[in-house]
């Protein structure tokens, strides 16, 4: 059995870890899709949209690359009867969404559609 | 990965987490990762609802007018943006609560979120109702 297999060997059997991983797997998703529809504005509202569907893929492309690091901590949690709780992802998540939903406000009341 | 996950000691919390969540004992980690998704699921439901408000704004544009289609995207972005950023410090008073073994807060963007879909709702019934056969 090689070492990685084993760092990610836990005894819950509530699967806790991998549906974690999961939850955060679909709203990666989520946040593809949100940056997809923002394209949909792009020939209205010109180029600002750019930092809409940039921030939602920069968004999705930061969790992405963080996934397996939390999954190993949520195991080795499992396996310590402890982990400290992810403040900094969940902080600029939601940090993230805000901006996003800022940033489509503004256009909404302030950009004028282009014909 | 050479390191034996079943032994030693917890990880180390960061500063920024020292900062926001004093005081109490570190919870069961199952409830830690409860309370994770359930932010998360949170989060995804504020990006369905910015999503809906772009879509409103994007496509229904022969079906609504300005004012109409504006106020309807309007109202879902702010909800997306009052869920988005309320499910942050849900999640930070859950975590607290379980910290200090106190009972868990009630979600207050629960009803946020009943009544602002209701009202959006609502609009489009009465603007459904409304038009012209």
């Amino acid at each position: 059995m090689s070492a990685p297999r084993d760092a990610a060997r836990h005894g819950d059997s509530g699967l806790q870890p991998e549906r974690t991983d999961l939850a955060w797997s679909r709203t990666t998703m989520a946040m593809v899709v949100a940056a997809a529809v923002f394209l949909r504005w792009l020939p209205h509202h010109g180029w600002f949209v750019g930092t809409l569907v940039g921030g939602a893929v920069i968004a999705a492309l930061a969790i992405n690359l963080t996934q397996k690091r939390r999954f190993h901590k949520a195991v080795r949690g499992i396996n310590q009867e402890a982990m400290p709780p992810n403040t900094r992802a969940t902080a600029a998540v939601a940090a993230s969404v805000v901006i996003l939903a800022v940033l489509g406000i503004y256009t909404v009341l302030f950009l004028p559609l282009q014909p | 990965m050479a390191e034996d996950s079943n032994s030693g000691e917890p990880d180390a919390r960061n500063r920024f987490t020292s900062r926001i969540l004093r005081g109490g004992t570190e919870p069961d980690p199952r409830f830690t990762l409860a309370n994770e998704r359930t932010f998360l699921a949170w989060i995804r439901t504020s990006l369905a609802l910015l999503a809906g408000g772009v879509a409103v704004e994007a496509f229904m544009a022969d079906l609504l007018g300005p004012e109409l289609r504006k106020t309807i995207a309007v109202l879902l972005l702010v909800l997306a943006l009052v869920i988005g950023g309320g499910s942050f410090f849900r999640w930070l008073n859950v975590e607290r609560a379980m910290r200090s073994k106190t009972p868990l807060p009630l979600p207050l963007i629960a009803p946020v979120l009943a009544i602002g879909g209701a009202l959006v709702a609502a609009i489009m019934v009465v603007f459904v109702i409304a038009r012209p056969a």
